[in-house]
């Protein structure tokens, strides 16, 4: 059995798919998502092996979506898209599995047959975006999509990441590891990321350090990223 | 009495080189007041010569020498100013220095007296603002009178002895005096006339090419063809009565105007080696009738006999030619002739201006059809693939939904590019919002708040569409949340329609890449119609809203 999401933000294009997997008995929808922050946290939590992913979508495109997954958990991604010439050219020189739209039925199957065989993640690099510009966070109900550089600090704990920028404190459903990489937010701690533009000063402490943002919060850094954050500021 | 006599022959010797010298162009410079250097040397050098002439002249009376030098140097001042007036007077008076006699030292002294006094009344006259004084004869006439008596006090009280002087004051005095006055105003009164007929005929000039343009203007803007030239040889030949205009372009004659109409027919090839010399060469051509002689290359029995051919350009493009013809027994006149030339550089300057607009134009009809032409693929292929979604469940819907998308593309592929009603254009706009609500479902709203009695009023196709698109492509698309369009329409108090549409978006950034130019097209072409204080106006509040406003003037439907 695939697990396998579909994500689009038009109800009737979700929908397609959805009937067209109903030919395939072997793949099961585990959810659909309308949207990238929704997708994100239906990805994390549900571990689907495979996922439909359309391009263009509000806020966060299908592109910058796959640049936020944890390759720890990388789906495989069938993008599908209705015109998108650019995106087209790379899929093809990649040999990432695509989609258009309105879907062929013979391409449909010829695709869904070839995940059978190979279901392997591939290596988004050459599509991905390399740095983020925005993240995906949600705040109770509310979905919320905050820009990069309005970020301060992110640090996760049990009940999740937490992302704080100077005026909220916003969750997410993104890992540190890939915030670290495809954002300027570096570690000063095991457990938390924070953005050197928002540090206002460092005090130096028995067990590390301490550092106060521009926004009067404090974050923790320990001794093995103390020495890093000090050199990024030229202390010695 | 005699000596009044000789000395009248003498001045309508002086009358008779003026009036020679005031009918070449020469004449030119005694009519303006000599402000700069040349102009004074000039004056300095003629009235000299005029004195020194005088001198020479003049009738040998008792040692003395009766004389109109007077005349020069009151002319010189008058003309020349202070400064001039003295250098004429004191070269005049040396002159008569060295022709020795018992007055030689008076004389000298009185004619530069004379000189100066002329110039710095003519000074004074400026000053007070009264410089036409100076062309009054009858204030030349009393000037020279007084500088005459002055001369002849000076000459009582140096000259010695004084009964030799006084004896010759006695016989020269009055014919001096009357000769001297009169003579001067003569002068000026010549000087006067020919400046009040230059005057006249460069405010006739002025008037005549004023008017030209005038009535001309924007007629071959709109464009070089058979019906503007017509207008504009008709004006031409009203305003400068000349026999008979033509205008042509490189090839054929296209308007023709005035004597010979019967056989210089609109439409037919140049004939005229003048006309095709004109074009090649680009040079104004003109045969005068007399040094070079003109014939009607169509008919022998044609009266025009002379020809003024000037070529229109278009940037350095000879596009055609204007002529000026005037019958056998009429002279060309100069005036005409460089009338003539101007009107070449103000109908060449209207034809590239027109030419100008016209591109204008041009590159905002195929922008618009660009515009057009490019359905948005997006838009396009995610309709197809909502609707192939839906034919699964609800082939009812789908075949509406096609049927939607039919009108939409079949408009579009129209590409009318004239005026429609604003119901119309709503229609149209219908079809595009049916397919998107059907896109997005319940997260897009559009409400439509525009009243019927505005639905009649006529607006450029694609005005509205485009704008409502953007809302949806750059605006609501965009939003996690529900998207919401309002459009509003209103007429307002100075009779313009107002058409907004809102978004709760709050996307818009200046000038991003498609939404700009597809906006800016729409803008352009408004103003481009109706002018600059229609077009769009765009308010915004990032997060929160978007409103574009259209503004256009009301337009009914039957006009």
């Amino acid at each position: 059995m695939i697990t396998c999401i579909i994500i689009d933000d038009e109800p009737y294009a979700r929908d397609e798919i959805a009937i067209l997997l109903e030919n395939e008995p072997d793949i099961e929808v585990l959810a659909q998502c309308s949207n990238a922050v929704e997708a994100i946290q239906a990805i994390t939590k549900l571990k689907p092996q495979l996922i439909f992913l359309d391009i263009q979508m509000p806020k966060i495109s299908g592109l910058e979506l796959a640049a936020m997954l944890d390759p720890d958990n990388l789906p495989r991604i069938v993008f599908i898209t209705a015109f998108d010439e650019y995106a087209i050219t790379a899929f093809e020189k990649q040999a990432y599995d695509y989609l258009l739209k309105p879907i062929d039925d013979a391409r449909f199957a010829n695709t869904v047959a070839r995940l059978r065989k190979d279901l392997t993640p591939k290596v988004l690099s050459p599509i991905a975006a390399e740095k983020l510009a925005h993240i995906p966070c949600f705040s109770g109900n509310k979905l919320k999509v905050i820009a990069t550089e309005a970020v301060q600090y992110v640090y996760s704990d049990v009940s999740g990441v937490h992302v704080a920028t100077d005026t909220e404190l916003v969750h997410t459903h993104m890992t540190l590891r890939v915030l670290a990489e495809k954002t300027s937010l570096i570690y000063c701690h095991r457990q938390y990321l924070i953005a050197p533009a928002a540090i206002a000063e460092i005090e130096i402490q028995e067990a590390g350090a301490e550092v106060t943002t521009r926004s009067g919060a404090k974050v923790p850094v320990s001794r093995r990223y103390l020495k890093q954050l000090k050199q990024l500021f030229g202390f010695q | 009495m005699s000596l009044i006599l000789l000395l009248t022959q003498q001045m309508s010797l002086y009358m008779v080189i003026v009036y020679l010298v005031s009918k070449t162009p020469l004449f030119k410079l005694f009519t303006e007041a000599a402000t700069r250097l040349p102009h004074k040397v000039f004056i300095y050098l003629i009235f000299s010569s005029f004195c020194i002439m005088a001198t020479y002249f003049g009738e040998q009376t008792n040692d003395a020498i009766a004389n109109t030098r007077a005349m020069g140097a009151v002319l010189g001042g008058l003309l020349g100013g202070p400064v001039t007036g003295f250098l004429v007077g004191l070269t005049g008076g040396l002159h008569r220095y060295s022709m020795g006699g018992f007055t030689d030292l008076a004389c000298a002294i009185s004619t530069t007296l004379e000189g100066l006094s002329a110039g710095l009344f003519s000074y004074y006259l400026r000053r007070i603002g009264h410089q036409e004084l100076i062309y009054s004869p009858l204030m030349v006439c009393i000037v020279t009178f007084a500088a005459e008596i002055m001369q002849m006090l000076v000459i009582v009280s140096v000259a010695k002895p004084f009964d030799d002087a006084w004896l010759l004051v006695q016989q020269i005095a009055l014919p001096m005096l009357l000769i001297n006055s009169v003579g001067a105003a003569l002068f000026m009164s010549i000087i006067r006339d020919q400046k009040a007929m230059y005057d006249k005929m460069s405010s006739v000039f002025s008037t005549q090419s004023l008017r030209i343009a005038e009535r001309s203007v924007g007629i071959l803007s709109d464009g070089f063809n058979e019906e503007s030239c017509m207008q504009v040889a008709q004006i031409v030949k009203q305003e400068t009565q000349v026999g008979a205009v033509a205008i042509t372009d490189t090839e054929k004659l296209l308007a023709f105007c005035g004597i010979g109409d019967n056989h210089h027919i609109v439409g037919t090839p140049i004939s005229s080696k003048l006309t095709q010399d004109a074009i090649e060469q680009d040079k104004v051509m003109f045969a005068d009738g007399v040094n070079m002689a003109y014939s009607c290359s169509i008919s022998k029995e044609c009266q025009l006999g002379s020809c003024l051919v000037i070529p229109l350009r278009s940037d350095a493009e000879v596009i055609g030619t204007i002529k000026l013809y005037e019958p056998k027994k009429k002279l060309f006149l100069n005036i005409n002739r460089s009338l003539g030339e101007g009107l070449g550089r103000l109908l060449s300057n209207q034809i590239l201006y027109g030419r100008f607009a016209a591109q204008q134009n041009l590159l905002v009809q195929s922008e618009l059809k660009l515009l057009q032409a490019q359905v948005n693929p997006h838009f396009l292929f995610n309709a197809l693939n909502t609707i192939a979604a839906i034919i699964r469940r609800d082939p009812n819907t789908a075949r509406r939904l096609i049927q939607n998308l039919s009108q939409f593309l079949r408009i579009n592929l129209k590409r009318t590019t004239g005026l429609v009603t604003l119901a119309d254009e709503l229609e149209h706009i219908d079809s595009y919002l049916t397919i998107e609500k059907a896109r997005f479902i319940d997260k897009l709203t559009v409400n439509i708040e525009i009243a019927d009695n505005l639905l009649h009023y006529k607006l450029p196709a694609f005005t509205l569409q485009p704008i409502i698109e953007n809302a949806v492509k750059h605006g609501t698309s965009n939003m996690l949340e529900s998207g919401v369009i309002t459009v509003r329409g209103e007429q307002l108090a100075d009779s313009t329609l107002l058409l907004s549409v809102t978004d709760n978006a709050g996307l818009y950034k200046a000038k991003t890449d498609s939404e700009g130019l597809g906006m800016n097209i729409v803008d352009k072409r408004i103003q481009n119609m109706f002018g600059a204080q229609f077009g769009i106006a765009i308010d915004f509040k990032t997060g929160s809203y978007t409103t574009i406003s259209i503004h256009l003037p009301i337009m009914e439907a039957n006009i």
